[in-house]
This record gives structure tokens, C-alpha cells and sequence, in this order.
């Protein structure tokens, strides 16, 4: 990002840039920043709150007025007050995660329980307009029948042009988890993103199946495979520490945590 | 919230250490009051459009998200799974804060948004970008932009 702020500005262009991890914007030194004490993933701040967002908006805005440039760096004073769990909350309620822990079995599993969410995740899409599953161009009724081909240990065609069978297994698992999250987050109250995606890699058997595809993807000959397996299917957080964890650099890459 | 000193150490200490490009210029561009700036949303979340090609690997070129894009037409295809995403799927200002600059338009405080919006995917390499983020320079000029937000996840 701070990169992108010096491209453009050299050309002739004006920019001021959310910093998420100060170190790497004292180091990148772009034209313009402010550091915001948000989790990655929430440059402006808490979802649903517009006066908390105009406030993080204006303050990076307002910058572009200062003189003693370059460089500026300025600092957001307030945390994102939706990082806090909310007690209130209770997660969809589902079955127990299984006993079968073979492939197959995660696989019957992941399949059975996915329409068990579809009320819930009817219910969020009213309420908000809108849903942001959608990248593997997959109905979610096929997801959980791709991803459990690949988890018993086959590599089925890819039925969309243009995207290769591994390429449309890591889009069809961020459908699979933005589903979930989006379905665990239909009630009216407000969890944080902690309690949801604790629900969701701890309880489910979605996030049992994911991790499991981890571990089976990671025995691969693959190079490519076990990159994107190791890297883009499970969180470090939630890899199991009997799993190898990987990591890969990048500026948005850094490890994460979710909130509280 | 990433405060290093909130981070366990090792945590810490990688994410201070991260390699990051070293520049030999301190490039500065003013302008006129903020009333007066065309504002145009620069995002490194990998947003794209609905139906459109989602960004893959490490992608170092740029989406267009145009007028009259609507909530949810906006998704996120960075390959990065760590950050939040529950937030974006709420309220996409969290990460696109559209709605926001449209009231800072509206009410003077802005001089205008810009028409065309555009998003890269942060986890490209920053040489591999630079050519696309020239070339869009030159789409912000003609756009008239003159202040641009940049968004990271």
C-alpha cells in the first residue's frame, strides 16, 4: 500500500494511505499515512458504526491539508469498540462434530450440515442486501460436494472456465467459510470476529473439513498444491499444532489474530 | 488490533522485520483545500466485481470497480486468508468507505468522489505493480482525481 502511495504520487497524484502495521509504514516511508489500532481486514474501522468510519476517513483526509510533509504519519487514537465479544451472541446450533474422521466422513458431513445453514444465511443476505459468496461461481450446494472430492483424495474437473481445479477448490473454501460466517452472524446481535471464526474452525464441520484437507493436501507431490493448501485454506491460528504451519511473506501477510 | 506490544513476541518481531521497499525519493504533491479534492478509493483488498476474474496468486495488475456498483456486487478476492473478513461482509465501508466519502461530498466537506474506483491485491510483488500503478495515474488524471485514499487490508 505504501508502495502504491509512492507510485502515484511521483506521477503527479495525492495520496494518503490507512497503515495497518506502523513498522512497515516508518519503513516504507510513503507521502502520507495514518496508523489505524485495527485488527487486518478493518482500515476503517468497525462494521456498521458510519460515525466511527467518517471519523477514521476524515482524520486520513484532513493529512493531505498538512504542510510538513513529506513524510506524515499520523495516529488514530480510538480502537474499534466491535472487537469486543458480545455475550449475547449464541452460535447457530449444529450437530456435534463426528466421530467418522476419515476423509469420507468429513466429507458426509460437510455436506449434511451446510443446508442446515441455509435459513440463517437467507436471513443475513435480507437483512444486509448483500452476501460476498460468489468467487467460485459455485452454488453452495455444489461447494461441499467439490471440497469433498478433493478431501477424499481426488482432483475433480473444474466446471468454470478459466479457473483451474485448485484455483476453484481455494475460491469454493472462501465461499464455504464467508457461508458460515455470514450464516453464524445472522442474529441481531454483534460478535466479534474472534467468537465467529473460533465457531467456525473449533465447531464445525465445514472448519474440521478444511483442516483436514490441510493435512491431506500438504502429503501432496504437489509443490503447487501443498503451497496453496499450507497457506490459503486455514488461518495459523487454527492450524493444529500436530500440522505443519507455513507462511508466506508479503505486506498483508503478517500473522493475525483475530479480535477479541 | 495489531500494536506490536499486543502480539506475542515472535509475532512481534516478524511483522517488525518485514522486508519492505526502500525508496531513494520522498515524492510530495499538494493541492487545493479538501473541499476542492476529487477524492477516487485506491484498495489493495483484491476487490473485484461480481462475475468478473478474480484476482489469482499474486496478480500485481488492478480492477475497476465502477458507477453504480452496488453492495453486493463488491467481493474480496485476496489471497490471503489473514485477515478479518466478517467485517467487510457486514458493512463493505470497512473496507470501501464509499458510502462515507459520498456524505463528506454531500455535505461540502469533499469536493466530489470520484467516478471509478480501482483495487490491487496487496500481496503482489511492489516492482510488479509499479508499471499498473503508473498507468493508472494517468487514469486518475483524466478522472481529475486529485487526492487519492489508499486501503489496505
Amino acid at each position: 500500500m505504501s508502495a502504491l502511495g509512492h507510485y502515484l504520487e511521483e506521477d503527479g497524484i495525492a495520496t494518503v494511505a490507512i497503515s495497518l502495521i506502523r513498522p512497515q509504514t516508518e519503513k516504507t516511508r510513503p507521502p502520507r499515512a495514518l496508523w489505524v489500532p485495527f485488527q487486518l481486514g478493518r482500515p476503517f474501522g468497525p462494521p456498521g458504526e458510519p460515525a466511527f468510519q467518517r471519523r477514521v476517513v476524515l482524520a486520513a483526509l484532513r493529512l493531505l491539508e498538512r504542510k510538513a510533509g513529506p513524510v506524515i504519519i499520523g495516529d488514530f487514537p480510538d480502537d474499534d469498540p466491535r472487537e469486543k465479544a458480545d455475550p449475547s451472541w449464541r452460535p447457530p446450533s449444529l450437530p456435534a462434530v463426528l466421530a467418522d474422521r476419515t476423509p469420507s466422513g468429513f466429507a458426509a458431513r460437510l455436506d449434511a450440515e451446510i443446508p442446515l445453514l441455509a435459513g440463517l444465511h437467507r436471513r443475513w443476505t435480507a437483512e444486509h442486501g448483500r452476501t460476498s459468496v460468489g468467487l467460485s461461481g459455485l452454488p453452495m450446494r455444489e461447494i461441499g460436494g467439490y471440497v469433498g472430492e478433493w478431501l477424499q483424495g481426488r482432483e475433480p474437473p473444474s466446471p468454470n472456465d478459466g479457473f483451474s481445479p485448485l484455483l476453484l477448490l481455494r475460491f469454493a473454501a472462501d465461499d464455504l467459510k464467508a457461508y458460515y460466517l455470514e450464516a453464524g452472524a445472522a442474529e441481531p446481535s454483534k460478535p466479534s470476529s474472534r467468537q465467529l471464526y473460533d465457531w467456525f474452525w473449533k465447531t464445525t464441520a465445514a472448519g474440521a473439513a478444511l483442516i483436514a484437507l490441510r493435512h491431506t493436501l500438504l502429503a501432496s507431490d504437489s509443490e503447487r498444491v501443498k503451497l496453496i493448501a499450507g497457506n490459503f485454506l486455514v488461518p495459523p491460528p487454527y492450524v493444529p499444532s500436530t500440522d505443519r504451519p507455513m507462511t508466506i511473506g508479503g505486506p498483508s501477510m503478517g500473522p493475525w489474530q483475530p479480535g477479541q | 488490533m495489531v500494536r506490536l506490544a499486543d502480539l506475542p513476541p515472535a509475532q512481534a518481531q516478524r511483522l517488525a522485520a518485514f522486508d519492505c521497499p526502500n525508496f531513494a525519493t520522498e515524492p510530495w504533491v499538494t493541492g487545493p483545500p479538501l473541499s476542492q479534492r476529487r477524492v477516487a478509493i485506491v484498495s489493495s483488498a483484491g476487490l473485484l466485481v461480481r462475475g468478473g476474474m478474480p484476482f489469482r496468486g499474486r496478480d500485481p495488475d488492478y480492477h475497476t470497480i465502477p458507477p453504480g456498483t452496488r453492495p453486493d456486487d463488491l467481493l474480496i478476492s485476496h489471497v490471503s486468508i489473514n485477515f478479518d473478513r466478517t467485517g467487510f461482509q457486514e458493512d463493505w465501508n470497512v473496507v470501501f468507505p464509499i458510502d462515507r466519502l459520498n456524505e463528506l461530498a454531500a455535505e461540502g466537506t469533499i469536493g466530489s468522489v470520484a467516478d471509478v474506483h480501482y483495487s490491487f491485491m496487496g500481496a503482489a510483488e511492489p516492482d510488479l505493480i509499479e508499471p499498473h500503478a503508473r498507468e493508472l495515474a494517468g487514469r486518475l488524471k483524466q478522472d481529475k482525481v486529485s487526492a487519492v485514499l489508499l486501503a489496505p487490508v
